[in-house]
């Protein structure tokens, strides 16, 4: 008999527990695609040896963080379940049924909702996973090797884990109601507010939140002197900081506001102040939470994308795109798939002597460097202790000074033009140079249009002169290989490899985050709505039209999702201070990942608030 | 003499077409003249609180007419409803409604607020209005903080606080005890005789409804007799109506 009731108790508000088993179910979607991408090892494998430490240190603090959140998540989903249930197990027990029966009923409901939720959730997850991942590698044209969404540790670990969290939610709920006495489960929504304040307190407190973030953001701009001392301090006082602002100051805010009857007594405003004035009492941790996640989920976006730049340094590194030892015909061919902006050839001549110390001589006339104005990137640390470069051309006296550091690179630099990068460099008369009884050789020098877009063919055009020019039995390819890595296309593949890893690290890492967090949120929000049922009933009785509910409703939850936004955004935009020590610019392009990320949460702002409204408002007939 | 409500031959039934329906009025014609008193009882589920509903446009009648000030109500749209609602009309409720989250002099300026009425004339017709009902002492507390009594004088600075044409009450004393019950009651007669309020309360308890001048007694969805105390004191029209039920 009490199953029926419980199941006729779930059919009849079917909606709201399809938004919480959905949202239970990208939880565990969720879950599943970051343990598969983080414990995946051909992912890692995909990612080069250097990268791999740092990428398992940054999964495995991701995990860390994605379990808290979601632990903090399912706390509200299950507040959410519990505040549906609540009144409907109250009337049952009311009706006198034995308490030990509802508890067993309530036990079971959020344990079997829960695992649904998670199977179907990991299934998802699967399907995500290769999805995403496949986007996001096109997309970013990110430089991955392929992988497979199944993947069993994963599987085992995300049901292991959830499985846990529900058993203990459940232990949760039964708890719950079986201590709680009837009369508290059917009047749950009326409980009278209890409001403390001391101002001085107060303002204290506000003022010593505002220091901490100051303090806090200080240590972020300032890891020069702090080093790693500067992510614990950082870490330690935005923690509390945001906690005491948002305990104080928004409140603060929000009385002020209603100081000013001119703005208070304007339609329903008084009516969406008092709602938050208790409802930020009540949301001061989650906010703070929320606002500490944000800025994570935000920051990690932001500096993931913002390692693509590394592959700009890359293409800084060296001059010219392509160097061309060979022209045979099949080179010749993939030549033309590839738009040509300039070319220009270097003539050389190589003598080779094994007395000597350095047994290949390089000889290359005078002309060639006067006519052709052959260029080279100077490398060099800037003011900032930053690794730049700047372009330079080829010179005659500078080559032939034997003592400058400068004369020493430009030979060095011309030496690794050509296949020969080891060998000593010696610029000579023409006439000298016809004299010198070796073959004549050159490499053609290309600039290209486009270097990204036709990297592919690029890189092919490139590999195929060297192997031509490795082909030859007159040269030792030990020299020849080198050439090769000094390539652009060589160190572009290896930089954007690198990057390629953590721009897509970060991204998934921010977007995992948000999710939770956005739905978080969400839950903590929509577990309010019942108990804000009666107060618009009352509102409407009273003459408010629904516009002007649905709009009190959309200001209400929009500045619970705008304040944690707006800690978080400022978070953020001290908190990349940290990254100049590993990245050129980090603000460069910054409104894309901000772009992104506004738009996510915008989305589930527009959610929650219809969600809200659909469970809150009653459908006007007619 | 005007009528502020003119009730003419509502039917009121629940229920789709095709599913279990049920007639909860059958045909409900009366008036209410302006600075009249009226009490309607009824048993419970006689279709008092459907009547109310129907009469502050809370609910659509299935027929039948509805004017006030001389207005046709049942033929608004949802927004001149609402806004029909917090000119014209005064709701105090068995239960009291007041919004927890606002003090009590927020809860009695809503009503001016939502009207857009300016702020600086706000502030002293909720003090005003207050002082008319003795909570003026308590205006900045919320309603957690007050007595059941006191929160009825709360609703009905909230009901009165716009002039509204009218009054209704459904059931006001149901949720308070005899003494703040009887307070109450002597607090709308007073607003009745000396500032000219019209009411329309709707009540099951003998006491509460000897207190207006003209009583009609609904049953099963029907107008049946009708009372008046014309110059009867308050006891004797009391007994009036006991042996009115007792006759049924
Ligand atoms: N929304 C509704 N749907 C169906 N029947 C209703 C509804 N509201 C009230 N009723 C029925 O109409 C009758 C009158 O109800 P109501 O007006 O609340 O009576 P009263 O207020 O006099 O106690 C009752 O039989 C009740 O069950
Ligand atoms: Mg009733």
């Amino acid at each position: 008999m009490l199953w029926k009731l419980s199941l006729t108790g779930i059919k009849s508000r079917f909606k709201d527990y399809l938004v919480l088993f959905s949202g239970l179910t990208f939880a565990s979607a969720i879950f599943y695609m970051f343990m598969s991408i983080a414990t995946n090892s051909t992912f890692l494998k995909g990612s080069i040896a250097i990268a791999f430490k740092i990428t398992q240190l940054v999964f495995g603090f991701g995990i860390a963080l994605l379990a808290i959140i979601t632990f903090v998540y399912i706390v509200y989903a299950n507040s959410f379940l519990l505040s549906m249930r609540q009144k409907d197990y109250g009337m049952y027990m009311m009706l006198g049924a034995r308490t030990s029966k509802i508890g067993a009923l309530i036990f079971l409901e959020t344990l079997v909702v829960g695992l649904f939720a998670t199977i179907l959730g990991t299934a998802i997850g699967i399907g995500l996973t290769q999805l995403v991942s496949q986007l996001l590698i096109n997309q970013l044209g990110l430089q991955i090797h392929k992988f497979i969404g199944f993947y069993i540790p994963a599987l085992l670990w995300t049901l292991v884990f959830f499985a846990a969290l529900f058993f203990l939610a459940a232990l949760w709920n039964r708890h719950k109601l079986v201590k709680s006495n009837v009369i508290d489960l059917l009047h749950e929504n009326q409980k009278p507010v209890k409001l403390r304040h001391n101002p001085v307190w107060k303002f204290i407190e506000a003022i010593l939140g505002l220091g901490l973030l100051a303090v806090g953001y200080w240590a972020m701009a300032n890891y020069k002197v702090l080093l790693t001392n500067s992510i614990g301090i950082g870490f330690f006082t935005i923690v509390i900081g945001s906690y005491f602002v948002f305990d104080s100051f928004f409140t603060a805010i929000v009385n002020l506001l209603r100081k000013n009857k001119n703005f208070e007594y304007k339609k329903l405003h008084s009516f969406t102040l008092g709602q938050l004035k208790f409802r930020l009492g009540d949301y001061t941790r989650i906010l703070s939470i929320v606002s500490l996640l944000f800025a994570l989920a935000l920051g990690a976006i932001t500096v993931g994308l913002n390692f693509n730049n590394m592959t700009e340094q890359a293409l800084e590194s060296t001059y010219y795109d392509a160097v061309l030892y060979q022209e045979s015909p099949s080179v010749k061919k993939q030549l033309k798939k590839v738009s040509v902006k300039s070319e220009t050839t270097l003539d050389y001549k190589l003598v080779e002597n094994k007395k000597e110390k350095i047994p290949q001589i390089l000889y290359i006339p005078e002309n060639e460097i006067t006519d052709k104005k052959l260029k080279f990137q100077h490398f060099y640390m800037d003011k900032n202790g930053q690794q730049s470069y700047s372009t330079k051309t080829f010179n005659v006296k500078d080559l032939k000074d034997e003592n400058s550091d400068r004369g020493h690179e430009m030979r060095y630099q011309l030496a690794s033009l050509t296949p020969y990068p080891d060998a000593q460099v010696k610029v000579v008369s023409q006439d000298q140079y016809n004299q010198l009884k070796a073959k004549n050789q050159y490499v053609k020098l290309l600039l290209v249009n486009n270097f990204r877009s036709n990297f592919a063919n690029i890189e092919k055009l490139q590999k195929m002169s060297v192997k031509q020019m490795v082909g030859q039995p007159e040269v030792e390819s030990k020299s020849i290989e080198v050439s090769l890595t000094n390539s652009k296309s060589a160190s572009y593949r290896f930089i954007s490899s690198i990057a390629s890893g953590f721009e897509f690290m970060g991204f998934f890492l921010g977007l995992a985050f948000l999710a939770m967090l956005a739905s978080t949120l969400m839950f903590k929000v929509l577990s309010g709505a019942n108990s804000d049922k009666p107060r618009y009933n009352m509102l409407w009785k009273m003459g408010a039209r629904k516009s002007l509910l649905k709009s009190s409703i959309a200001k209400e939850i929009g500045v619970l999702f705008a304040l944690p936004a707006v800690l978080g955004v400022i978070d953020v935009l001290f908190g990349l201070q940290f990254f100049k020590s590993i990245l050129k610019n980090p603000y460069d392009k910054i409104w894309i990942p901000f772009a992104i990320f506004g738009v996510l949460y915008v989305i589930y702002y527009i959610l929650t608030v219809v969600l809200y409204q659909g469970i809150v408002l009653k459908k006007e007939n007619n | 003499m005007t009528e502020v409500v003119k009730v003419q031959d509502i039917t009121k039934t629940y229920g789709k077409k095709g599913q279990k329906q049920y007639q909860a009025l059958k045909g409900i014609s009366f008036d209410v003249q302006r600075g009249e008193f009226v009490g309607i009882m009824g048993a419970s589920g006689s279709g008092k609180t459907t009547l109310l509903n129907i009469l502050s446009t809370l609910d659509q009648p299935t027929s039948g007419k509805v004017l006030i000030n001389n207005r046709d109500i049942t033929t608004l749209n949802k927004n001149q409803m609402a806004d029909f609602r917090g000119q014209e009309i005064g709701f105090i409720f068995q239960d009291f409604n007041l919004l927890d989250n606002l003090t009590n002099r927020e809860n009695i300026a809503l009503p001016l607020s939502l009207q857009n009425v300016k702020a600086s004339q706000i502030k002293p017709k909720v003090e005003k209005i207050a002082e008319r009902l003795g909570i003026d002492q308590i205006l900045d507390k919320y309603p957690a903080e007050i007595s059941g009594g006191q929160k009825q004088r709360v609703a009905s600075a909230r009901a009165l606080v716009h002039e509204p044409a009218i009054l209704y009450g459904d059931e006001p004393t149901g949720a308070l005890d005899s003494k703040s019950a009887t307070e109450l009651l002597e607090t709308m007669k007073d607003l009745n005789e000396n500032d000219k309020v019209s009411i329309l309360m709707v009540t099951h308890d003998p006491y509460s409804a000897s207190y207006a001048q003209r009583i009609l007694f609904i049953k099963d969805g029907k107008i049946g007799n009708e009372l008046k105390k014309e110059n009867k004191s308050r006891e004797e029209f009391y007994q009036e109506i006991i042996a009115e039920l007792g006759r049924r």
